[in-house]
């Protein structure tokens, strides 16, 4: 379904992504992991096609989105939801009005449909209630849960997910992992997951990815992760620092 | 009422059984329920005319329930219920005219006294806590003279060349008329020393510093920082605005200065050019037109200006809420605010300088 190629690209002189290749098929939850700055967010950037990456390519349903102008790249977009990790709501419109954006701009629904949408979509990440709310009334975990329903408002077969359970209590997070899993379980939706909270990814995940320094270093399932033998994996798994740090601790 | 919901549950079968709802609960029912045996599959179109027929049932004090989900359906059922419970949320009060005037009483008192504590606790920042030994922020000081005042000498200098130049013009038709053409000289230089140059100015200065510090610190709110500034212990005042009040302190009085001569520059522009008045005279002319008071009242009033637009800008930044919205809405009414000021402030100035000390 969404296949990466040999991604390389650059923040000015230091290489992000180095020769990163993987593939995403239909209906799973994909995880990509990895230490803080290792290049997990802005593989997601380029995977929706908000940057253009250095080299390399990225296939969404045959289509390779690098080689595309923006008005192309805008028709992909229409199709994916993306979650950001503050949630990405326009401050300046309540909640239910985030929500009913893109039905208004793409969709092609009357306004009844509209309501009853933003009010399912809502309830679905447990918002019955907040449609009348602005933003800035929301708490951390409520904006993302509102980013959430946005992103799936238009039905779309993939939904990226920058940083889903970051800063939430367990309970809130807990709850966001079962409404990814009913999701993709019911909608049949693809999850493109960054992340590196470890419950999370041993709750939701069919596949892992893992970048270090710009790199794949490993691609699999969980029990595979769990029993890699490749260091930086499991030390990730098992939350060991590392020794230089660990020498400063003592 | 019972209504068996189709095999497939889409946009199209949605839509129906909506209607269906409306058309036989018109004469008599006091009940919606939805029957799923059949339903085999929903999409969240389908689901969505679900939570339509439940807001129909909850508009019409009709009783909603379902029943016969079974398999994925009933998951789905089960995804989308919170949809199907929710009440509608409750209509605010519509307000009345005096709870109106009550709550804007109330808010305009509460901002004068946060106003009035921001102007004491700046004032003490600026010219008393340094020589406490309560520390100022010099390195900053050195960007906002820096930033406030050497980056603002161009625009300020075009935009008073061209009033001078305007008055200069719509002046001289008239005064000309009369063969008083070397009067436009007195006219400019009366009304830029006194006036128009410590009013442009200040429009100027809003536009670009007051607007600047109201975002700024607006954005520091909202990402904040100012909290964090809080949290270490460290004064608002002290950190933020001082350095930016002392700065324009200086800064307003020269950008004044700098207006009223570009001021005059315009005017004599037209004079010697349009007018063809000889420099010498036109210079003579203004020289003898003028007198330090009238250079004085242009400069005290650009010091009030200088306070004022700080202490708005600052003010209003602070008092952001909600996110990039909040932040242009406040920088917005910091300009507002402003100009208002500048204007009133201008008048009181006009009232004490021609009634009170003459």
């Amino acid at each position: 379904m969404i296949e990466v190629k040999d991604l390389v690209t650059h923040y000015g002189e230091t290489k992000v992504l180095d020769g990163v290749s993987f593939a995403v098929k239909r209906g799973e939850i994909f995880v990509i992991i990895g230490g803080s700055g290792c290049g997990k967010t802005t593989l997601l950037k380029h995977m929706t096609g908000l940057l253009k990456p250095t080299s390399g390519t990225i296939i969404h349903d045959g289509v390779n989105i690098v080689e595309l102008d923006e008005e192309q790249i805008a028709e992909v977009q229409r199709n994916i939801g993306i979650a950001f990790q503050s949630g990405g709501l326009f401050n300046s419109m309540t909640v239910g009005d985030n929500v009913a954006m893109p039905l208004r701009e793409y969709g092609k629904v009357d306004e009844t449909l509209v309501n009853a949408l933003v009010r399912l979509k809502l309830s679905m990440v447990g918002l019955g209630g907040a449609a009348d709310l602005m933003p800035g009334e929301l708490s951390g975990g409520m904006r993302k849960r509102a980013g959430l329903a946005r992103a799936i408002a238009l039905d779309p077969p993939v939904i990226y997910f920058d940083e889903p359970s970051a800063g939430l209590d367990p309970i809130i997070a807990s709850g966001l992992d079962d409404l990814i899993l009913n999701l993709n379980k019911l909608l049949g939706i693809t999850f493109i997951i960054v992340t590196h909270e470890l419950d999370s990814i041993r709750k939701i995940s069919h596949r892992i990815l893992m970048l270090d320094k710009g790199k794949a270093i490993f691609i699999g399932s969980l029990d595979e992760a769990l029993n890699s033998s490749v260091e930086r994996v499991r030390q990730f798994f098992e939350r060991r620092p590392d020794e230089q740090m660990a020498q400063q601790g003592r | 009422m019972r209504i068996e919901c189709p095999q497939t549950l889409d946009d199209a079968s949605g839509r129906k059984l909506l209607d269906d709802a409306k058309q036989q609960t018109r004469t008599n029912g006091t009940a919606i329920t939805l029957d799923f045996s059949k339903t085999e599959s929903i999409d969240a179109r389908g689901a969505a005319w679900i939570v339509a027929v439940a807001d129909y049932a909850r508009e019409k004090e009709l009783q909603f329930a379902w029943e016969g989900q079974r398999g994925n359906v009933a998951d789905y059922v089960a995804l989308i219920e919170p949809g199907l419970l929710a009440k509608p949320q409750k209509a605010k009060e519509p307000e009345t005219l005096i709870t109106k005037l009550g709550a804007t009483g109330i808010q305009v008192w509460e901002e004068a006294q946060e106003m009035a504590t921001l102007l004491v606790e700046s004032i003490y920042w600026t010219a008393i806590a340094p020589f406490e030994g309560r520390g100022f922020r010099w390195g900053l000081w050195m960007d906002e003279l820096h930033e406030m005042g050497v980056r603002a000498v161009r625009i300020n200098f075009v935009m008073n060349f061209l009033l001078g130049l305007t008055i200069a013009m719509m002046s001289a038709a008239q005064l000309r008329e009369f063969g008083l053409g070397i009067y436009v000289a007195n006219l400019v230089m009366i009304g830029f020393t006194r006036e128009l140059a410590a009013i442009m100015t200040a429009v100027v200065i809003s536009a670009r510093t007051g607007a600047a510090i109201a975002a700024e610190l607006a954005t520091m709110k909202v990402q904040e920082e100012i909290d964090a500034l809080r949290g270490m212990g460290l004064h608002v005042p002290q950190f933020l605005v001082a350095p930016k009040l002392l700065a324009l302190l200086i800064v307003q009085p020269c950008l004044t200065a700098i207006g009223m001569i570009a001021g005059l520059a315009g005017g004599m522009v037209w004079g010697v050019f349009v007018l063809e008045i000889n420099p010498g005279a036109w210079l003579a002319q203004s020289r003898d037109a003028v007198v330090l008071r009238d250079v004085s009242q242009g400069m005290i009033k650009s010091v009030a200006f200088a306070i004022v637009i700080v202490l708005i800008g600052c003010h209003n930044g602070l008092r952001v809420k909600g996110g990039s919205r909040g932040v242009g809405l406040m920088t917005t009414r910091s300009v507002v605010m402003d100009i208002f000021a500048i204007v009133v402030i201008d008048m009181l100035f006009a009232l004490l300088f021609y009634y009170v000390i003459d």
